[in-house]
């Protein structure tokens, strides 16, 4: 669980983040989501202690993260791929972390093998692919076994194969009843791999929803029916409160009444209808909508 | 044992940190070589000249020959200090380290342990070897262990070297850029007691300077007020003024760290 209650955070004239309340529950991938510069990072640096908030608090687990006497084993944290020294070796800069706790070093192993990285464990991390990194700062955050993953764009860059496995990843983190946030840029990223959404643009939330609520809520579009007797039909839509424009020779666009209702109106009407098509705004379209406004006065 | 940070286990990673590193051994490696190296070069080259016919140096004087090569090493050593955290900045490790430890100042304290740890027995061997090489090829005109003020140089010229890397710990710390902190270094080791000296009156020379970090740390490894040109404090004094100073740098280092977003 993590609680940030009007989380404020300035950088000289600049306020990067803005008054920002959210819950992140368990059990869930949660996304957070924002346009670049839209202040993901900086929320996620002030959750896990790295920047001090200008105002406001947020917790994780209850306590604030720098009071947390075992941290690793409360949240596992991957913020930027490069976050190793590129000279030490995989299995060198893990066990330098779980050292800091006492965590045995058997359990370094372990994460080396679950992310796939234990036959170049002794190599330098210098050497390795933007792909091997982000293996490597995930084995990071997940040597303390937490019940909290933070991950900021954790599929930066990565080939296909690479989003797969985060994305499966995540979900099985969060099936094992974990709380999981992760930041992206990319809607149709968020939209595969999380169930709820914290939407925020220019350091404001601008949307705390669940994915389904996101869809019912663009779902309200408008309605395009084709008719060969487009006049008539239109009238009768009109006089039942409905708003009708012409796109074509016997093509309208009806919005203010489900197709469902369309339908029956033109069979009590006896009008013959052709076709019904619900116009619905993509998930893409909707955050795209949300997020406009947040883009343009950057 | 329960799983939780505590002092001790922060300083473990801070020495697995440093050991893991190929730099650390080949810039310790490096200092004893050039440290011995060097030692037995001078030392040769001082025999030849004795031997053309200038006269034999004292016991004060066969010490700093033996320690000379220190007067820079010290420098390297303030530089492996300053990489030791000014590096974790530059990959952007501090702020995985710095989540694994949010209180931070722990961090700090097993870094300057872990140097500690890692230095004095490779500057223990380096200076007792330096000094051992060189009065060997002197010869009869060498100094050797017994003479006066002799065990406590060579104590100084380990010590020294330790404290200057702890000086650039705390000066990494504060900068947290390695190429304005190596550059801070230098200009606070060679550049201000060369200005220093021009830049004040007389007499107030002599009592400033002997207070200055690289003054001080040079009279740790010299026999007692001698075999430096500048009027210095005794080794013991001069090694409590070069402490002071390591102090104030790790607790301005400490204050940065806990202060500024990482």
């Amino acid at each position: 669980m993590i609680e940030a209650q009007a989380l404020t955070k300035r950088y000289g004239d600049t306020l990067a983040v803005d008054d920002l309340s959210f819950t992140v529950k368990p059990g869930q991938v949660t996304g957070f989501l924002g346009p670049n510069g839209a202040g993901k990072s900086t929320t996620m640096r002030m959750i896990v202690g790295l920047d001090r908030p200008t105002a406001g608090t947020v917790t994780v687990a209850g306590l604030p993260y720098r009071d947390h006497s075992a941290p690793l084993c409360q949240v596992g944290t991957l913020l930027d791929a490069k976050g190793v020294h590129r000279g030490r070796s995989a299995h060198s800069h893990l066990l330098a972390l779980a050292q800091t706790h006492g965590i045995p070093r058997r359990r370094v192993d372990e994460v080396l093998d679950a992310v796939g990285l234990a036959s170049v464990a002794n190599r330098r991390a210098g050497g390795f692919s933007l792909g091997m990194g982000q293996r490597l700062g995930v084995a990071a955050a997940l040597l303390g076994d937490p019940a909290v993953v933070i991950l900021d764009e954790p599929v930066n860059g990565l080939d296909p194969d690479g989003v797969l496995w985060v994305r499966t990843l995540l979900q099985g983190l969060a099936a094992e009843g974990r709380t999981v946030l992760v930041s992206s840029h990319l809607m149709s990223e968020m939209a595969v791999t999380a169930e709820h959404l914290v939407i925020i643009g220019r350091g404001r939330l601008l949307a705390d929803t669940t994915v389904a609520d996101l869809i019912a809520r663009v779902a309200v579009g408008s309605v395009l029916v084709r008719s060969p007797n487009a006049t008539e039909l239109a009238e009768l839509l009109v006089a039942h409160g409905a708003e009708v424009t012409g796109v074509d020779r016997g093509l309208l666009q009806v919005a203010g009444l489900t197709a469902e209702a369309i339908g029956d109106l033109a069979l009590a009407g006896g009008v013959a209808v052709h076709e019904l098509t619900p116009q619905r705004a993509s998930l893409e379209e909707a955050y795209m909508e949300l997020t406009r406004e947040a883009v343009e006065y950057r | 044992m329960t799983t939780e940070i505590t002092f001790a286990r922060v300083v473990r990673a801070e020495l697995t940190k440093l050991r893991s590193l190929r730099s650390s051994w080949l810039v310790l490696g490096s200092v004893t070589v050039l440290a011995v190296g060097l030692a037995a070069a001078i030392g040769y080259g001082v025999r030849g000249s004795i031997r053309a016919g200038e006269p034999a140096p004292g016991v004060a004087d066969a010490v700093a020959m033996a320690f000379l090569p220190m007067d820079f090493l010290t420098l390297l050593i303030g530089v492996f200090g300053v990489l030791q955290i000014s590096g974790e900045y530059g990959s952007g490790l501090v702020r995985t380290t710095l989540t694994a430890v949010p209180r931070r100042w722990p961090v700090l304290a097993a870094k300057a342990v872990a140097l500690v740890v890692v230095t004095t027995p490779v500057l223990a061997v380096s200076s007792l070897a330096a000094f051992g090489v060189c009065q060997a090829t002197l010869g009869r005109y060498g100094a050797s262990l017994g003479d006066p003020g002799v065990a406590g140089a060579i104590v100084g010229a380990a010590a020294c070297p330790v404290l200057m890397g702890l000086l650039g710990l705390g000066t990494g710390a504060m900068l947290r850029h390695t190429a304005g902190a190596i550059t801070t270094l230098v200009l606070v080791l060679l550049v201000v007691p060369a200005l220093l000296g021009p830049a004040l009156p007389g007499d107030r020379e002599e009592q400033v300077l002997k207070y200055v970090p690289t003054i001080a740390g040079q009279a740790m490894y010299g026999v007692d007020g001698s075999g430096n040109p500048f009027e210095t404090l005794s080794p013991g004094a001069s090694a409590a003024v070069l402490a002071g100073w390591v102090g104030l740098g790790l607790l301005a280092g400490t204050a940065v760290l806990r202060r500024r977003d990482a």
